[in-house]
């Protein structure tokens, strides 16, 4: 058996794995955290987004909301002026996102290090303001409002009652599986390890043959198409507009990468749980203290920026690198 | 199989969460659980962020007397940021977590937009949300349990432009407004009345939410360079006071400001104007002269009872940082208010579709401390349909122009502004109203 079909097994193996755990607990969660979780999974398709663009690739991204914010807005005028069902707006989505990461790649292909950073930066802030600018098409500041619905005849009729976080889980589901599955085989391909030899040392990779140019700019369309997948989920959940996918959207999935680890897949899941249910996990480990409202408020964001800043100065691998770490000291 | 294991370990650790009551409607036999949702952080915050402890405030008074029928209120409020994403999460959060019997009093139109189909979806009352988007109430098949606190955008921009039109018929009449739907319902409701605008000229709008960061002086030079003399303000309270700032520094100086009601509030605009170093004494400057309309008195008025009682109330229980007296307080424990007589009218067998039944059906009879009357009703879940204009004086106090409270109806269409002859019903003795 070659090596790279025993990569696939182990990948399908994981993935199928994954699925099962994740429908064991859409079945096992109040209503609450089933919402929370689905939140979670579209985050970690997000998360991978910057997982295969900087931390596969070396390319740096600020602007993955943006691109979420192409597929949420491509679904929504797909479903409100087409009549697509989800299933077709989010396949809309994922290729309006692809196109959008095309053109962003043509220009990142010439862009390097803060200079690109700073370029997604801008996208992340224009993009949203773009629904302002043309109302009419996109809904003004208000935006245009498009959720999963409810759940089909054929599955409550499987599972009986289907609440509606549940529901969303469960539609997420497939496509945080299909996220996990695509990224961990390119990963572990020769397109991986292409990508990988790019981040490590462009001049090197160029040497050894590799179009540098063509390559960045493929890492760009794939990674954009992670990024409007998961935007569009993030909207289904109830409304696409610029305030759903504001530049803070941005900062935390990357921030979400750097916890977890911006190099792993199994970083981008932890990530991807850190950021939606640390507020949840303050809330409850605060409990017995119970801070005002204008410290609780704040309690969230001033932990997440010390655990990114002591993950940079201490762990820069994040916490999965140091799983990896533990594990092979072992 | 790190994968794996480390999905093993986040079900353990999700699993772990606090668990949620078993199917609590929210109201027991001791309690009723409201939530709400605001911005308490962020740039859409000031003023806001204090409405929610005036109601919380006003609550606990209720609860010192015995509460509803013996049950306590309790009010859950979670910030969204004014961020729709984090709105929705909140929603669900205080749906599934909170077990909230009833939303009451959510702050924002782009806000509430996100949620307010997935709340009235589950047939929970959406109680006298803090928007006046005509869009979210008068259609009640959209949206059946969704009710107002405030008077439309519509009304309150059509009886203030016919006050204009009638008053200034040969002045310019210009209009900053929010690109929003606060900003659009505003604008619409001004062309109603018979004003004019021409895009750009005297027409000239912001994305709401940037007139921090990116000024007005484009919009405010332009107004200026068409000669504007008279300039409309539709937007939040932090709007109005960078504009009026911003127009003294560019020297711009219109015969007449006129600013929406929620834009206006006087305290408000005082401390934006205090964190950029402006003096009290020159941002009451400022505000003095200025145009504004109310449903309600104004916070200033030291006779009037439900003033008096609210502001007794908002010194003994207010328990938030910043209790001081103003539209936001008033606005808030008015909303409790209403609250507290709605669900005394419900009587002791309290439901969801009880409770909204009962406002729909007795909406003039709803106590409550506005100058104008309910309107409530099974064809329009708008609230407050009269406004009286006035102007603010150099004490930061909105009084009636020529010192004549006139209160002016109209509806959220075409309907004709005319003059009303309500009069609010006394106040009970303890402030707390018992139902119809």
């Amino acid at each position: 058996m070659s090596k790279a079909s025993s990569y696939g097994r182990k990948n399908l193996v994981i993935s199928i794995l994954f699925t099962a755990l994740v429908f064991f607990l859409s079945i096992k969660l109040d209503p609450y955290n089933q919402g929370q979780l689905s939140v979670a999974l579209m985050f970690f398709i997000g998360i991978l987004s910057i997982v295969l663009l900087t931390g596969a690739s070396g390319q740096i991204s600020l602007g993955q909301g943006a691109l979420m914010a192409v597929g949420g807005f491509a679904a929504a005028l797909g479903i409100l002026n087409l009549g697509l069902s989800i299933w077709f707006a989010i396949a809309l989505a994922v290729f309006a996102a692809l196109l959008a990461g095309l053109l962003l790649g043509i220009a990142a292909a010439r862009l390097s290090g803060p200079y690109l950073a700073g370029t997604t930066l801008v996208i992340a802030l224009a993009i949203p303001s773009l629904a302002t600018r043309f109302e009419s098409v996109f809904g003004g500041d208000v935006g245009l409002t498009i959720d999963f619905g409810n759940p089909p005849a054929w599955l409550t009729s499987l599972m009986g009652e289907v609440g509606y976080e549940q529901w969303q889980l469960l539609a997420t589901l497939p496509f945080a599986t299909l996220a996990l599955f695509f990224t961990s085989n390119i990963l572990n391909s020769r397109t991986g390890r292409s990508w990988r030899a790019l981040r490590d040392n462009e001049v090197a990779a160029s040497l050894a043959g590799m179009k540098i140019s063509e390559t960045k700019i493929f890492v760009f369309v794939i990674s954009s198409g992670f990024a409007g997948l998961a935007g569009v989920l993030y909207g289904l959940r109830g409304i696409v507009g610029p305030s759903v996918y504001p530049i803070s959207l941005s900062l935390l999935l990357l921030t979400g990468a750097v916890l977890g680890g911006i190099r792993s897949i199994l970083g981008a899941l932890i990530g991807a749980l850190l950021v939606v249910f640390l507020p949840d996990l303050i809330e409850w480990a605060s409990g017995s203290f119970s801070p005002s409202e204008q410290i609780a408020n704040y309690l969230p964001a001033m932990i997440s920026s010390i655990l990114l800043i002591l993950t940079v100065v201490l762990n820069p691998g994040g916490i999965a690198h140091g799983l990896h770490h533990k594990k092979s000291h072992h | 199989m790190a994968l794996v294991a480390g999905v093993a370990v986040s079900t353990l650790a999700i699993t772990a969460l606090p668990a949620t009551a078993a199917s609590d409607p929210g109201v027991s036999a001791t309690e009723i659980v409201l939530g709400m949702q605001l911005p308490q952080s962020g740039a859409a915050s000031p003023g806001y962020n204090k409405v929610d402890d005036a109601m919380r405030g006003y609550f606990d008074y209720v609860n010192s007397k015995g509460g509803i029928y013996g049950r306590k209120i309790r009010l859950e409020v979670k910030d969204d940021q004014y961020k729709a994403g984090l709105t929705v999460s909140s929603a669900s959060s205080l749906i599934n977590k909170d077990k909230v019997f009833a939303f009451i009093g959510s702050v924002g139109t782009q806000t509430h937009i996100s949620v307010i189909g997935d709340i009235n979806r589950r047939g929970i009352p959406d109680l006298f949300v803090n928007s006046g988007y005509s869009g979210f109430y008068t259609n009640p098949k959209l949206y059946p349990n969704s009710f107002a606190a405030l008077g439309t955008y519509v009304v309150e921009s059509k009886i203030v432009g016919k006050y204009l039109k009638d008053t200034y018929p040969t002045k310019k009449i210009g209009i900053l407004y929010q690109t929003d739907d606060f900003g659009r319902n505003a604008l619409a409701g001004f062309t109603t009345a018979g004003l004019t605008f021409e895009a750009k000229k005297t027409a000239v709008n912001f994305i709401a939410g940037t007139q921090g960061s990116l000024g007005l002086a484009s919009q405010l030079t332009a107004l200026k360079a068409n000669g504007v003399e008279i300039v409309i303000i539709a937007a939040v309270a932090s709007a109005t006071a960078i504009a009026v700032s911003t127009a003294a520094q560019l020297g711009y100086k219109p015969d007449k400001w006129v600013v929406t009601s929620v834009g206006s509030d006087a305290t408000t605009f005082q401390t934006i104007l205090g964190s950029k170093g402006v003096t009290p004494a020159v941002s009451a400057g400022l505000l003095s002269g200025i145009i504004s309309a109310s449903h309600a008195p104004s916070p200033g008025e030291a006779t009037d009872e439900y003033v008096v009682a609210f502001k007794k109330i908002n010194d003994d229980f207010n328990k938030g940082p910043d209790k001081r007296w103003d539209n936001n307080v008033l606005q808030g424990m008015n909303i409790a208010y209403m609250a507290t007589s709605a669900l005394f009218g419900v009587g002791k067998n309290l439901t969801r579709k009880g409770l909204v039944s009962y406002i729909e059906n007795n909406g003039s009879k709803i106590s409550t401390a506005a100058l104008s009357p309910l309107a409530y009703s099974r064809t329009t879940h708008e609230a407050f349909t009269s406004f009286w204009i006035g102007a603010y004086d150099g004490a930061t106090v909105l009084k009636p122009i020529d010192g004549t409270r006139v209160l002016y109806t109209t509806d959220s269409g075409t309907g004709p502004v005319t003059v009303s002859n309500y009069v609010r019903p006394a106040l009970p003795a303890d402030a707390i109203a018992k139902g119809a």
